[in-house]
């Protein structure tokens, strides 16, 4: 597969202290293990103590990488599913919902919006929320930690 | 066993005389001992803990030397002070006293405001000399405190706030006992409106016992009232607290429950370990002080573990046994969420670490606003989210801190040449705040009458 990164992509991808090969490195195993809303895809994997995203585009045998991004706390239970998404589980077909999931972090516990499929217990979190307020209270806590 | 760990120089509590010092550890406990040829030796607590003591010495910042010198060539400190050539910090604050009249009688007084012998109650042509001094004396950012006495019972300090405002005074915190910010909103107001950045706020407890004895009268409802009409305005506070062991060591636990109670108007709680200045007829014990190891231990019994004696750091601004620090978010509780602790170790970068200090809370805010850039926030509804736990950390810190201030028995050559507070003079000098108000056992001072009583 061809590879298409931007390189302000890339320097967003670097600054939140991840490789663009971790990212490709999702996109490669994610296998059915995705979501989409029919032109893009949202998949993750835990690399080590981080939990990696990558928001791709597929056309043909060329992927256009839109963002890459992280976070470190564990995804925890949904704590309420609302609405349906345009997105779908492309595991097992069903409509993703707009809901929130829990999140534990160095012994705390707090919820953030999400994107859930209830049936399977899956969740996953955009990039507005994981490269701010999870990674804000991240680094709180770290702080806090050291 | 004794064991000498440093010499530095000192003062005579009879004559004033500057005398050489020895520091010694005893039983894990800091010492130090002077002796005058004229008036014998003394030998005093200044530490608990050795190891700490000398593992501090690794959080001192590399100085930042002040941009000018009152005094070209010191000859005995801290005899000529002024600052001097062998200065090793520049100011981060400088204290500009604008009367010694005030509205209380304390029987706790740095100023000794009222019945010290003489009136001093500068024209408005007096106190620009003195801005001018912080202007002409100081690099930007320039911070300065009001004081007094007490400032606020001057009906023209809104002026003199826009005064220094205008001649590139960019912060302004005035030092205040709250009485007239209790009573006169009007007042108030038109102090926030000249530019006032926030108040210095004596503060010695919750219980108006502990009033009677540090200010001679009740005054915990007066400083509610005082609270309540900040907040009305917007105009934030720090607490500061004498502490005495006798008084009131044992509400300091209080005291941040408190002012937790009282954030986002309350900023911090200042503690300030008693000194002896003034006239002292029997000379104070170990165990009329309070050591900073001491007080952050009550701390952390007080607040059951909450804010715990290694959640405070040097500021490694002044002299790193000068003063303690902590920072917390204050959590919808009411319990607080300290962000730093001794195990995180000597800062990496010690370089100006003045100004770091100057803007530590403001570079919270950035940090978390950096980070939060562009978050859509209408998603997120939930009270117990991550991003509601982010937003109230942007306004709801509390900054706990210490600063132990010398007197003649405990004052040394070390911890006064990097002072980083400076009290600005008539003749356009700047003195550390301990030696400014540093009395010999008599109550003879060494800088504050002669600056002010002319």
């Amino acid at each position: 597969m061809e590879y298409i990164i931007a390189d302000a992509v890339v320097e967003v991808i670097e600054k939140r202290g991840i490789k663009v090969d971790d990212v490709k490195a999702v996109i490669e195993g994610a296998g059915d293990d995705k979501i989409t809303n029919g032109s893009r895809f949202i998949a993750k994997k835990e690399i080590g103590d981080v939990t990696v995203y990558a928001d791709y585009t597929v056309d043909g045998d060329k992927c256009t990488i839109n963002a890459g991004y992280c976070h470190k706390m564990k995804v925890l239970d949904i704590v309420l599913v609302g609405d349906d998404t345009e997105w779908t589980y492309v595991k097992n077909g069903a409509v993703v919902k707009a809901g929130h999931t829990n999140l534990t972090y160095l012994g705390a516990t707090r919820s953030g919006p999400s994107l859930v499929e209830p049936t399977s217990g899956a969740s996953w979190f955009e990039e507005y929320l994981a490269a701010g307020a999870l990674t804000t209270a991240e680094g709180l806590f770290q702080q806090k930690r050291a | 066993m004794t064991e000498k760990i440093g010499e530095t120089g000192a003062l005579c509590p009879e004559c004033l005389k500057t005398i050489k010092a020895e520091k010694i550890v005893e039983d894990d406990d800091v010492y130090i001992v002077k002796t005058c040829p004229d008036h014998g030796t003394w030998k005093v607590k200044i530490w608990s803990g050795a190891e700490q003591y000398k593992y501090l010495y690794e959080f001192a910042a590399v100085p930042k030397t002040p941009e000018k010198y009152a005094i070209p060539q010191m000859k005995v400190c801290p005899e000529d002070c002024g600052l001097c050539d062998k200065h090793l910090q520049h100011s981060c604050l400088n204290v500009v006293e604008v009367t010694n009249r005030c509205n209380l009688n304390c029987p706790i007084c740095f100023a000794t405001a009222n019945g010290c012998g003489y009136d001093f109650h500068p024209d408005i042509e007096t106190i620009k000399g003195m801005f001018q001094t912080v202007v002409d004396y100081v690099k930007s950012p320039r911070c300065v405190q009001i004081s007094g006495g007490e400032p606020t019972i001057r009906d023209d300090l809104p002026e003199i706030v826009k005064l220094a405002k205008e001649m590139g005074i960019e912060h302004i915190e005035v030092n205040t006992n709250a009485v007239r910010i209790a009573n006169d909103m009007e007042y108030l107001k038109a102090l926030k409106e000249a530019g006032v950045d926030d108040f210095y706020f004596q503060f010695d407890g919750t219980d108006d016992e502990i009033y009677m004895q540090t200010r001679g009268k009740p005054m915990f409802e007066i400083k509610e009232r005082a609270i309540k009409n900040c907040s009305e305005v917007g105009i934030g506070i720090t607490l500061v607290v004498t502490v005495s062991p006798e008084i009131n060591l044992n509400h300091v636990g209080e005291i941040i429950k408190f002012a937790a109670s009282k954030v986002p108007t309350v900023k911090g709680v200042h503690f300030q370990p008693i000194a002896h200045f003034g006239r002292y007829p029997q000379e104070p014990t170990d165990e009329n002080r309070v050591l900073l190891p001491q007080l952050a231990s009550e701390i952390e019994k007080q607040t059951k573990g909450m804010l715990k004696a290694d959640n405070f750091i040097p500021t490694s601004c002044s002299n790193v046994h000068c003063d303690l620090k902590s920072l917390s978010i204050v959590l919808p509780d009411g319990s607080l969420f300290p962000l730093t602790t001794m195990a995180l170790g000597p800062p990496t970068k010690t370089d100006n670490v003045a100004d770091k200090t100057r803007t530590e809370v403001s570079q919270l805010w950035k940090y978390i606003e950096d980070t939060m850039d562009g978050e859509d926030a209408s998603r997120d509804t939930d009270d117990n989210s991550w991003k509601t736990f982010v937003s109230r950390a942007k306004t709801h810190y509390l900054t706990v801190s210490a600063m132990a201030f010398q007197d003649v028995w405990t004052g040394e050559t070390e911890r006064w040449e990097r002072c980083c507070i400076h009290v600005v003079t008539l003749d356009g000098k700047l003195i550390p705040f301990c030696l400014f108000n540093t009395t010999a056992k008599d109550g003879t001072t060494m800088y504050r009458r002669k600056t002010f009583c002319r």
